[in-house]
């Protein structure tokens, strides 16, 4: 029994984020590869591959995901955002096939919440994407509650790093 | 919960004690204690059982259930039966480590009975686990399960609700159009 003065804020549900939840937080600095469509001018600086004054229409760039949730609109005035590998069809094919072998963290530790964030941007694969998530999801649990309920007698951080965050909190 | 709120839980339980000394009627908020002669048992709730015999002024009478026999029968039914068995005592796991902890010498066949419990703890614990696995893997919407003890759903509870906490979240994904801003004051 722990009395705590600060409550955490948990992540928000599905598409949702909570503003102050710091899971939340650490999850919009991924960075996700996005292409202008439109001129940024002055604003060269951000692209450091180049040293132009201005972003011109078309370039392929990446930008952290609050920014790109921010200028993001349905006409597509501004920016459209590419699919990270990670939730492309070839991955989404090896986690269908055998959810447990893959590790998670490398894949960036936010698997989970990345991808649903990534629902925002209307990909025409949304639909495929929210069931991998989900299908992923229910393939390891099995696997992490074998874990986290017996004590291994061993060193077991070869295990944990291969789970993303939201499974780490457990 | 922890498991040691639960063991606490589990002291409130009936057991049969000879005590050594003689003391009158006691009347605790809990009910009344029985008169305690030498010789002549009496029941009392764990957490005094446990203090008399520290004290060594009782011997603890092991319960009617605390038997070889009795146990591996209930080993073999629970072995073959799919579903959970009724059990010799809602806190029969904490009964047991803490009575053959601290009064193995009242207690026939104790290593036997340590033993046993547990090979029926091991099933009972791959059965929920079991069933747990096949409630998230199919996706099911709501289960029943009879006949389990606080000790075992307390191994499972923690982490069952946060992964159906995880899995409201990623289905709620596969409805579009239902999320819309909610503002929550903090």
């Amino acid at each position: 029994m722990d009395t705590q003065s600060y409550l955490p804020v948990e992540p928000g549900v599905g598409m949702e984020e909570n503003f102050l939840s710091l899971d939340d937080i650490l999850l919009s600095h991924e960075r996700l590869p996005i292409r202008t469509e439109c001129r940024f001018p002055r604003l060269g600086y951000l692209e450091r591959s180049t040293d132009a004054q201005d972003i011109p229409e078309g370039t392929k760039m990446e930008l952290p995901l609050w920014l790109s949730k921010g200028l993001y609109e349905k006409k597509r005035r501004v920016l459209s955002v590419e699919l990270p590998k990670v939730y492309r069809e070839g991955w989404r094919t090896v986690f269908n096939a055998d959810p447990n072998v893959v590790d998670l963290h490398k894949m960036g530790p936010y698997y989970y919440g990345l991808g649903s964030q990534m629902l925002h941007f209307d990909s025409p694969e949304n639909p495929e994407i929210a069931q991998t998530l989900l299908q992923t999801f229910v393939g390891r649990f099995r696997r992490n509650m074998d874990s986290s309920q017996n004590a291994y007698n061993e060193d077991t951080s070869a295990l944990v790093e291969r789970l993303d965050s939201t499974c780490t909190l457990k | 919960m922890d498991p040691s709120e639960v063991e606490f839980l589990a002291e409130k339980e009936m057991v049969k004690i000879i005590p050594n000394f003689s003391l009158d009627k006691i009347y605790l908020i809990g009910g009344d204690l029985g008169p305690f002669n030498p010789g002549l048992p009496v029941d009392v709730p764990v957490w005094l059982a446990l203090n008399l015999k520290q004290r060594q002024k009782c011997r603890i009478v092991p319960p009617a259930w605390m038997d070889v026999e009795k146990l591996e029968e209930m080993r073999e039914l629970e072995r073959k039966e799919d579903t959970f068995s009724p059990v010799p005592s809602p806190y029969y796991m904490e009964l047991t480590k803490v009575l053959l902890n601290h009064a193995s010498d009242n207690i026939p066949k104790a290593d036997e009975i340590r033993t046993l419990v547990k090979d029926i703890w091991d099933t009972r614990i791959a059965k929920l686990r079991l069933s747990a696995d096949s409630f998230i893997s199919q996706l099911e919407a709501h289960a029943k399960l009879d006949n389990l003890t606080l000790m075992e759903i307390n191994t499972i509870r923690a982490f069952l609700l946060d992964s159906l906490n995880c899995m409201y979240k990623l289905r709620s994904n596969l409805q579009p159009g239902s999320s819309k801003k909610q503002f929550t004051d903090y």
